[in-house]
C-alpha cells in the first residue's frame, strides 16, 4: 500500500462527512467531495483497472476526467470514468472486463503472446475463411473491453435544453472565468462551461493563494451575471456556432444535452498534461505531475512514499514542493530543461519499484512523476475550421485561423504568469461580449417578434496584444519504448511498426493502430504519437501533422443525445370512451384510433343489421371561403365543381401533374362561398399544403382562404339501415329521404349541439350519416347516440370492420389500393375524369395518357371463398412466377361469408371473369375470378340511398 | 343548448396552479378566433399581440392573419367585431385548438426544454408571438406575462393537447411543476 489519506488537507473533501462504498466486494471508505478514484488511493487502492489488450495492471494516470486507466463499472452502469465521477455513499463499483477478478485476471495471458498481437493482428488474422467469422466473433467478444450492460435496466431520464447566449465560455479555468466575467460585464449573456466540478481550473490544486484567486474570479463571474455550468463539456462546435454542451450531475436529470447557439465561442480549454513515453511508463505508481497535485490539494491523498519526479517546466518543480510537503520522500529530480530523462521502470507485481534514468543509474521508488509538457486540446477550434500549426520552440500546437465568433484564450494561445492570462482573457472577454451584442442586435432587428433595437451600438474593442510562448523542451519518447495509447494499448513499438508496414501518414496510421481512438479521444495521447510517427519518419513534427479532431469533444451517451423521447399523439374528443369500452386501438400516422372493440367482424354485421357508430375524426377537413373556391375545386380535382349547389355534397379525386391519384374525398357546398373539403386521414396536412401550393405560388390572385379544421369537429360516421331512426331521435333536421337525400349536407343541432354538419355519404355502403359535431360538445354526443340507439341495437365499430365493409362496397383507398404509379384512369374512376375542363392539375398527362397499357384495379373473388390471400400477395401467371399484379386489399367478409379482394392486375389479364393466379406467402398457388365490379355487395347502392 | 353543456376539454390531467411554476388549461374557459385577410383592419403587427380594451388578446399570428382569445363563449360576439368589408374570412377556432398557460420565474426555462426558440427578452419580449415547435408538436407562443410575471400562452391543435400539457408537465418537473 502507498497511496494513503493525510492526516489534513484536500480542499474539496469534507472530512466531516464520511462515505463508504463497496469495491469489487469490499468496502472502502472516503469523504463526501472524494471522486472514485481519489477515495481508492486514499484507502490504498492503487490497482484499479486492467488494460484493454494486454489486460496489464493499470493505476491511476490522471486522477481527472481523462484518465485512461479509471474506468470501472458502478452498480449496471458500465464505463464510468473513476478519475471523474464524485464517489457517494452506497455505490458498487467494480473493476471491468476482469476475470475472475483484477488481482487475478486470467485474461492478462494476453500479455505472454503480445509479441504477436501487433497493430493490424485482428484484421490479417480473421479476415478468412470468412464462414469461421461468426465463431470468431463469439470467441473475441469475451475479450472486448468496457463494463457490461445490464438489458434488464429501467430506462434513465435524460433531457435536453435549447439556449441562446451571446457568449459561450468553454473552460472555467482563470482565463475562462476572466473572459465570461467581461463579456457580461459588457452586457452580453453569457454561459460559462466547466468540464469539471468546480470551477478554477489548475488554479484548484495550486496553492492557498491559487485557490484564493479562483474563487475571487468566480465571485466576479457571478456578480456579473455568467450562467455557469460545471461538470459539463462542450462537446462540439458546429456551423453558425451551433455548439453542443453535455451537462451531467444535475438533480433532475441523467444528463442534458444542451444546445446552444452562441454569437460567440470563447475556447478556454486550457492545456492537458501529456504523458512520457518510456518502458514501463504504464507501472503503477507512475502518474502525471498533476495527477499528484489533485490527490494531495483536493483530497488530501498521499501518492506514494519514495517519489523520483521528472520535470521541465514550473508546474513540475511545484508538484515536487506538493510532494515534500506531504511527507512524500523525493529521492530524484529529474530535470528535463538540462537534457535528463527517465529511461524505463521496474515493477513488482505491476507497482513500481525502482526507476532507471537516463544516464543509466537506478532509484527505488514507488511514485514516479512526469511533467513534460502540454497538450493544446485545440478540438473545438478544430472543428472551426482551424489547422493549428506546431511550435517546437513551446513544444505545442498553437491556432492559425479562426472565424471572428471563434475566439481562444489562456493556455491554447500562450504562456504568462496567472495575472497576465487573466488581462488578457478579459481583453478578448469584451471583445466577444462586444461581437455577441452586436450579433444579437443584428438578429434583434431582423426579427419582427423582437424587442426594439434601442441604444447605441456596442464599439468592438481592438484584441489584447497576444500572449507570449515560453521555452520547453520537446520531451516525447525516452531512449526506450512504451505506452503511447493506455485507453488502447497501442505503444511507441507498434507506431513504429505501422509506419514501417506503410502506415506513415497520421491518419492511417491511427485507423490502424487505434491509437488516439479511446475514450481519450487524443488527449494525452495525439502528439505523443504524431512525434513517435515524425521520429520514425525522419520529419518533423510540423511536416507530419496531426489527425484532425472532430466531434465530440468527449464522448457522449446515447441518452443524452436522444433525450426526452418525444412522440407526439394524437386523440379524438372521444377517446377516452373508447378506452373505457375496451377498444383495441391502432396507430395511424400519429392518431391512435379504435380498431375493434373485440370483434370486428360482429361489428360489420351489427352495422348492415342495425346501426353503428364509428368515430372517423382524423378525417381531414378543410374550411374553403371565398369567392373563387369553384375555381380551386375545380383546378385540384378531376372533376367538375362550378355547379354544386349549396346543400350539396360531392365526390372528388386528385391527381398530382403526373395523374397519379393523390387523394381523394368529398366537399360540401355549406353557403355561399363557403365549403368544406374533406381529405383521407393520412392526407390531411399534405393535402392543405397541396391547396396553399397552388393559391400563394400559382393562382394568387383567387380569393380562397383554406383553413384546416380537422379537430375543430368531431366526425362520426352512424351506418346501418336503423341509422335514420337514431339520428332523427337527436336532431331536428328533417331526415326524410326526400329532404335529406344521398349526398346532401345538412346543418343543425344534434343532441343539444349547435352548428354540426351532416351529410349523407356512405362509405361502409350502407345507409349513413356523416356527422362533425364541434369537438368540446363531441364525446357528449357520441354518449348520446349510444344511450338513445340501445334499443335500437347500437354498437360501436372500428377502422378493422369500416375496412372489411368498404371492401365488400368496393371502395378503394388511396395509397392501399393505389400506389406511386396509379394512374387516375386505372383506380376505376374513370367516369370522373373530365378532360373537357378547362384546367385540372394533372390534365396535361391525363390526356395522352395511354391507359391500356397501365395496371387496372379490380375486384378479385379467390374461387375458394375461405382463402383470404394476404394483402400484397403476388398475381403471377398460371404456369410461371412472372408477376402480373397483386392484391392491394384482403378479408373475410361476414357478410357474404367469403373473402373479398381489390387488386391491380395488368390491363391483359383484368376483363370480367377472366381467372388469375395468387401466389400466397406459403407458396401456394390459388385461383381468384376477376369480378364485374369493385362491389362485392350490393353493387346499385340500393341500401345506402335507401 | 350547447351553452348548457360542459365545453370538453381535451386535457386529462390536472392543471397545477400553485407553487412557482404553474400550468393551467385554459381550453375550456376561453374562446379562439381565427380572422384571415389584411382587410380586417386589426392590429398588432406580425409577431405580436396586444390586449385591447375589451380584455381580448389579439396576436397577429402569421401575416394578414390575427388570433383573438377571449372567454368561453365570446367568440361569436368577438366574431361580429370584426369588418366584413373586403375579403376577411373570421373562424371560429374555440374547438379545434388548445390553450395553455405556463407561468412563472422559471416558465422560459421550462419551456426551453422542449421548444428551441430563443426565449430571452431581447428576442421573445413580452407581447411576442412565435409559431414553434413545441415538443414536436407545432404551436403558437405568446409571450403574455400576467403582473409581471413571466407567462406563456401555448396554442396547439386538439388532438395533440393532452400529449402536450403531459410534455410540459414532465418538462416543469425540476421547477416545480408537479
Amino acid at each position: 500500500m502507498t497511496t494513503s489519506r493525510l492526516s489534513s488537507g484536500g480542499a474539496e473533501i469534507d472530512r466531516s462527512s464520511k462515505i463508504s462504498f463497496k469495491w469489487n466486494g469490499k468496502t472502502v471508505n472516503g469523504f463526501e467531495g472524494d471522486t472514485i478514484v481519489s477515495a481508492l488511493a486514499g484507502s490504498g487502492h492503487q490497482l484499479v483497472s486492467r488494460s484493454m489488450k494486454y489486460h496489464r495492471k493499470r493505476g491511476l494516470l490522471t486522477a481527472d476526467y481523462w484518465d485512461p486507466n479509471c474506468f470501472v463499472q458502478v452498480g449496471d452502469e458500465p464505463n464510468v470514468r473513476a478519475g471523474h465521477r464524485k464517489a457517494t455513499n452506497g455505490m458498487d463499483i467494480s473493476a471491468q472486463n476482469v476475470w475472475p477478478s483484477l488481482e487475478r485476471d486470467m485474461k492478462s495471458a494476453n500479455g505472454l503472446v503480445g509479441r504477436f498481437l501487433t497493430p493490424g493482428f485482428y484484421y490479417k488474422t480473421f479476415v478468412r475463411p470468412q464462414f469461421l467469422w461468426p465463431t470468431y466473433q463469439k470467441v473475441l467478444r469475451t475479450f472486448a473491453p468496457g463494463g457490461a450492460v445490464d438489458h434488464q435496466s429501467q430506462p434513465l431520464y435524460f433531457d435536453k435544453r435549447y439556449t441562446h447566449p451571446d457568449v459561450v465560455v468553454a473552460g472555467a479555468g482563470p482565463a475562462g472565468l476572466a473572459a465570461a466575467t467581461a463579456a457580461a460585464e459588457a452586457g452580453a449573456s453569457v454561459l460559462l462551461v466547466e468540464h469539471d466540478h468546480a470551477v478554477g481550473g489548475h488554479l484548484r490544486w495550486g496553492s492557498d493563494a491559487d485557490r484564493d484567486e479562483a474563487a475571487r474570479l468566480e465571485a466576479a463571474a457571478l456578480a456579473a451575471g455568467v450562467e455557469i455550468m460545471t461538470d459539463a463539456t462542450v462537446t462540439g462546435r458546429y456551423d453558425h456556432n451551433w455548439v453542443s454542451i453535455n451537462q451531467r450531475s444535475l438533480h433532475a436529470s441523467v444528463e442534458r444535452l444542451v444546445k446552444a447557439r452562441a454569437k460567440v465561442l470563447v475556447v478556454a480549454a486550457g492545456l492537458v498534461e501529456r504523458p512520457y513515453v518510456f518502458a514501463g511508463n504504464d507501472a503503477l505508481g507512475v502518474m502525471t505531475a498533476g495527477a499528484a497535485r489533485r490527490l494531495i490539494n483536493l483530497w488530501g491523498v498521499k501518492p506514494g512514499t519514495t517519489a523520483v519526479a521528472m520535470v521541465a517546466n514550473e508546474h513540475g518543480d511545484a508538484a515536487v514542493a506538493d510532494l515534500e510537503a506531504a511527507g512524500v520522500s523525493v529521492t530524484s529530480v529529474v530535470d528535463g530543461r538540462n537534457g535528463e530523462f527517465v529511461s524505463s521502470t521496474t515493477a513488482s507485481k505491476g507497482a513500481l519499484s525502482s526507476v532507471t534514468l537516463g544516464d543509466g543509474s537506478t532509484v527505488d521508488a514507488d511514485l514516479l512523476i512526469t511533467a513534460v509538457g502540454w497538450t493544446a486540446p485545440t478540438s473545438l477550434l478544430n472543428m472551426a475550421g482551424d489547422r493549428p500549426a506546431y511550435d517546437e520552440t513551446a513544444a505545442r500546437f498553437f491556432p492559425t485561423k479562426l472565424p471572428p465568433e471563434v475566439i481562444p484564450v489562456g493556455g491554447l494561445v500562450g504562456d504568462g504568469s496567472t495575472a497576465q492570462i487573466i488581462e488578457h482573457a478579459a481583453g478578448v472577454g469584451r471583445v466577444a461580449g462586444a461581437t455577441g451584442i452586436s450579433a444579437r442586435r443584428q438578429l434583434q432587428a431582423a426579427t419582427t417578434r423582437a424587442a426594439v433595437v434601442d441604444g447605441a451600438e456596442p464599439a468592438i474593442p481592438a484584441m489584447p496584444e497576444p500572449l507570449g510562448r515560453d521555452p520547453h523542451p520537446e520531451l516525447y519518447r525516452s531512449d526506450t519504448h512504451g505506452m503511447v495509447d493506455y485507453s488502447e494499448d497501442v505503444s511507441s513499438k507498434d507506431l513504429v511498426a505501422a509506419s514501417k508496414e506503410g502506415y506513415d501518414s497520421v491518419e492511417l496510421m491511427k485507423r490502424f493502430t487505434t491509437v488516439t481512438m479511446g475514450p481519450s479521444q487524443g488527449k494525452l495521447e495525439t502528439v505523443n504519437a504524431v512525434a513517435v510517427l515524425a521520429e520514425a519518419r525522419g520529419e518533423t513534427i510540423e511536416e507530419v501533422g496531426t489527425t484532425v479532431w472532430r466531434p465530440p469533444y468527449a464522448p457522449i451517451s446515447l441518452g443524452a443525445l436522444g433525450g426526452r423521447i418525444f412522440e407526439p399523439e394524437r386523440v379524438s374528443p372521444i377517446h377516452p370512451w373508447h378506452e373505457a369500452n375496451g377498444v383495441t386501438t391502432i396507430l395511424a400516422g400519429q392518431w391512435i384510433r379504435p380498431d375493434h372493440y373485440g370483434d370486428a367482424q360482429a361489428e360489420v354485421t351489427n352495422v348492415r343489421n342495425n346501426v353503428g357508430i364509428i368515430d372517423v375524426t382524423p378525417l381531414g377537413k378543410l374550411d374553403l371561403r371565398g369567392p373563387d373556391v369553384p375555381k380551386l375545386l375545380n383546378l385540384l380535382y378531376t372533376n367538375k365543381w362550378s355547379k354544386l349547389a349549396i346543400g350539396s355534397v360531392r365526390y372528388g379525386v386528385m391527381c398530382a401533374e403526373d395523374g397519379v391519384v393523390l387523394d381523394d374525398g368529398v366537399t360540401a357546398h355549406l353557403g355561399e362561398d363557403h365549403y368544406l373539403m374533406t381529405t383521407t386521414s393520412s392526407g390531411a396536412a399534405a393535402i392543405w399544403e397541396w391547396a396553399e401550393n397552388w393559391l400563394q405560388t400559382e393562382r394568387p390572385h383567387w380569393q380562397v382562404h383554406v383553413t384546416p379544421v380537422t379537430t375543430a369537429y368531431a366526425s362520426i360516421n352512424i351506418a346501418g339501415p336503423k341509422s335514420r331512426e337514431l339520428l332523427s331521435r337527436l336532431t331536428d333536421v328533417d331526415l326524410a329521404n326526400e329532404a335529406f337525400g344521398y349526398m346532401r349536407v345538412r346543418t343543425g343541432t344534434i343532441g343539444g349541439v349547435d352548428d354540426c354538419i351532416m351529410w349523407r355519404i356512405g362509405f361502409t355502403g350502407e345507409l349513413s350519416y356523416e356527422i362533425h359535431v364541434p369537438s368540446g360538445y363531441a364525446l357528449h354526443v357520441w354518449e348520446h347516440l349510444m344511450s338513445e340507439g340501445a334499443d335500437l341495437g347500437i354498437g360501436a365499430f372500428g377502422l378493422e370492420a369500416q375496412r372489411i365493409m368498404r371492401l365488400e362496397k368496393g371502395h378503394f383507398i388511396v395509397g392501399q389500393d393505389t400506389d406511386g404509379l396509379t394512374k387516375a384512369p386505372t383506380a376505376g374512376i374513370g367516369g370522373l375524369i373530365k378532360l373537357d375542363k378547362d384546367d385540372f392539375v394533372g390534365k396535361t398527362e391525363l390526356s395522352t395518357l395511354d391507359v391500356a397499357s397501365l395496371p387496372v384495379l379490380v375486384a378479385l373473388q379467390p374461387v375458394d371463398g375461405s382463402v383470404v390471400p394476404e394483402e400484397a400477395a403476388q398475381i403471377v401467371l398460371p404456369d410461371s412466377n412472372d408477376i402480373i399484379g397483386r392484391i392491394t386489399s384482403s378479408r373475410f367478409s361476414p357478410t357474404l361469408n367469403r373473402s373479398v379482394c381489390l387488386g391491380q392486375v395488368e390491363p391483359s389479364h383484368a376483363a370480367a371473369g377472366n381467372i388469375v393466379t395468387v401466389l400466397l406467402f406459403s407458396g401456394e398457388r390459388i385461383p381468384a375470378t376477376v369480378m364485374e365490379h369493385h362491389a362485392h355487395f350490393d353493387p346499385e347502392g340500393a341500401r345506402l340511398r335507401g | 343548448m350547447a351553452d348548457q353543456l360542459a365545453f370538453q376539454s381535451p386535457v386529462r390531467s390536472a392543471d397545477v396552479n400553485e407553487g412557482p411554476l404553474t400550468l393551467v388549461d385554459l381550453t375550456a374557459t376561453s374562446s379562439q378566433t381565427l380572422v384571415r385577410g389584411a382587410e380586417s383592419g386589426l392590429t398588432p403587427s406580425f409577431g405580436h399581440a396586444t390586449r385591447r380594451d375589451d380584455g381580448v388578446l389579439a396576436a397577429a399570428t402569421r401575416p394578414d392573419e390575427w388570433t383573438l382569445i377571449g372567454p368561453l363563449g365570446d367568440a361569436g360576439t368577438i366574431a361580429s367585431s370584426v369588418t366584413s368589408e373586403g375579403f376577411v374570412t373570421v373562424i371560429d377556432q374555440t374547438h379545434s385548438r388548445a390553450r395553455f398557460r405556463l407561468a412563472g420565474d422559471t416558465a422560459a426555462q421550462a419551456l426551453e426544454k422542449v421548444c428551441s426558440i430563443d426565449l430571452g427578452d431581447h428576442m421573445t419580449p413580452n407581447g411576442a408571438v412565435v409559431s414553434a415547435s413545441v415538443a414536436k408538436v407545432t404551436c403558437d407562443v405568446l409571450r403574455d406575462d400576467v403582473n409581471s410575471t413571466r407567462s406563456y400562452l401555448v396554442i396547439c391543435d386538439r388532438s395533440f393537447a393532452d400529449y402536450l400539457f403531459s410534455a410540459l408537465s414532465d418538462a416543469g418537473a425540476e421547477f416545480g411543476l408537479r
